[in-house]
């Protein structure tokens, strides 16, 4: 098994399962935690994750779940570039920019319609495959929530990390698909006016 | 060139003299804190009482006098607003009086560089977690150099966490450090663990712990509440290191004080292989000489001086002060 990547919580694995080219999610133990914590916190997001996995493969492209052990989850592997990485690349025009986030806010907008919160919904973590289609991947921090705020946060993250044009485009189509979208802006209006969003808004005024 | 800084943003009243970067004195007073809190009047006249010894005993302990010392400065913000006052007008008093430059200083940017210059350390990611603040920060230099949050408390500080439920438990002295105390040997009931990405919030976890007191024993109760908090903490910082790529972590503030936060902080750092440092105690609790540093390099570096007497500000963000000298 070749180590694909580290973080925070997880380490990820290329291997291959039943014959299926897979990606192997292990949540490793954290030696500043006591056990007890260590192990609950572990179990609950290993189970979260694949639950919420599951249930937004139904609505939106995202790596099917094969199998979810104790603390690790085999998924399908997905070949392809995170909109970060073509970003970085600087090879993403950006009218394409502006088509790919109205597809990512449809995409976003369709989770939040069943509740789903991907808690970390960035450019990181939306990624383009060969044939130009979009998957949204980690689903590490989901949650199921329909409280305004925590969907307000997602579109804030969002928000935050692509150009105002794309994310123009990304709002109209999260609208169009979630009935509740306009709750969610007025939530996100009220969030950028506390203390710390003000003060970046101030900063880069 | 000889700084001195005046610290009286909460509990405690510090003045401290720096001179080249060394510290020659750091005197500290505290407010002995009762089962009321913080009572903000209380504390300003206790202060404003004090300031004259304090003063007195610092130019003694530094073996200078008023006429060596090129700058004063003081704690803008944020705090309690009448405590505040008193080291403003002090120090504001002491710049008329002797005819030198007055700098307003940011409390958590001093917090986080006293740690950075006692430990030698350039650029690391900084854990700043005290009665009124926890946040982790970094250095950024757009749109101006100043230190970004990447992640914070929604709610309250950790320190004011551990207080309230040091009075609620009836413990006396109410504060963190008793309530480590009373951690020691505990056993670990599960309790609200909240982390959004770098974010974390303490008041769900305060109110679940105080609750449990009438079922569980004290030291039960304590120790999980400390273990949750603490691991929430590390957590996020775990998230902010990775995501900055910093090569450091320091721990500052008056929590930094915690002997198991320090232990846990210096495990992330060993299992990502990041340096970690953490001053010594005097100086993670509010402190004057964290302030005349900063002062000094404020100096140093060219930044303006205040005219007049100075003015406070409660809220004065870190992320809103402009760090004018070299990392």
């Amino acid at each position: 098994m070749r180590k694909i990547s580290e973080g925070a919580e997880a380490e990820l694995y290329e291997t291959s399962f039943l014959g299926l080219r897979a990606v192997l999610k292990r949540r490793s133990k954290k030696g500043y935690r006591v056990e007890r914590l260590d192990t609950r916190i572990r179990l609950t997001r290993t189970k979260t994750e694949a639950r919420l996995l599951e249930a937004a493969a139904r609505l939106v492209r995202c790596p099917a779940v094969l199998m979810v052990g104790k603390y690790e989850i085999w998924l399908e592997r997905v070949d392809g570039t995170t909109l970060n990485a073509l970003v970085e690349k600087g090879s993403l025009k950006e009218a394409r920019y502006c088509t790919i986030a109205g597809v990512a806010g449809g995409y976003l907008g369709k989770l939040h319609t069943n509740n789903i919160v991907h808690g970390d919904y960035t450019p990181a973590n939306l990624m383009l495959d060969r044939n130009g289609r979009l998957w949204v991947i980690d689903f590490g921090l989901a949650e199921d929530s329909n409280a305004l705020e925590e969907m307000a946060l997602d579109v804030l993250l969002i928000k935050r990390a692509i150009p105002v044009r794309a994310y123009s485009r990304f709002m109209k189509s999260y609208c169009s698909e979630f009935g509740r979208g306009s709750l969610v802006l007025n939530k996100l209006k009220e969030i950028e006016r506390r203390g710390r969003y003000q003060t970046r808004s101030l900063l880069t005024a | 060139m000889a700084v001195i800084g005046i610290e009286s943003s909460a509990h405690t009243l510090g003045i401290g003299i720096v001179k080249e970067g060394r510290v020659l004195a750091n005197v500290r007073r505290m407010y002995r804190i009762t089962d009321k809190g913080i009572i903000p009047v209380k504390v300003s006249d206790f202060h404003a009482n004090g300031l004259r010894a304090t003063l007195a005993e610092a130019l003694r302990k530094a073996h200078v006098t008023m006429e060596d010392i090129d700058a004063v400065g003081f704690t803008r913000g944020p705090g309690i607003g009448p405590c505040l006052r008193v080291g403003q007008l002090a120090a504001g008093a002491l710049s008329l009086g002797c005819g030198i430059p007055l700098y307003a200083v940011n409390h958590g940017v001093a917090h986080i560089e006293i740690a950075k210059h006692l430990g030698r350390m350039r650029d690391p990611l900084a854990v700043y977690v005290s009665g009124g603040n926890s946040q982790i920060l970094g250095l950024v230099e757009e749109p101006f150099r100043h230190y970004k949050v990447f992640g914070e408390t929604f709610d309250i500080g950790v320190g004011n966490m551990l207080d309230n439920f040091a009075r609620q438990a009836g413990l006396n002295p109410a504060w963190g450090s008793t309530v480590a105390q009373a951690a020691i040997g505990g056993r670990y009931i599960d309790m609200p663990y909240t982390v959004k990405g770098m974010d974390f919030t303490f008041t769900g976890l305060l109110t679940y712990a105080v609750k449990l007191l009438q079922k569980e024993p004290l030291r039960d109760v304590a120790f999980s509440m400390q273990e949750t908090a603490f691991s929430m903490i590390c957590e996020a910082t775990e998230r902010a290191l990775l995501l900055s790529g910093k090569r450091g972590i320091v721990l500052s503030g008056g929590v930094a004080q915690s002997k198991r936060l320090a232990e846990m902080m210096r495990e992330v750092a060993s299992e990502h292989g990041v340096r970690f440092f953490i001053a010594p105690n005097e100086f993670n609790a509010d402190n004057g000489a964290m302030i005349a540093l900063v002062a000094e390099k404020m100096a140093e570096a060219g930044m303006k001086s205040v005219r007049g007497p100075g003015e406070i500000n409660q809220k004065y963000r870190v992320d809103a002060a402009e760090i004018g000298w070299e990392g």
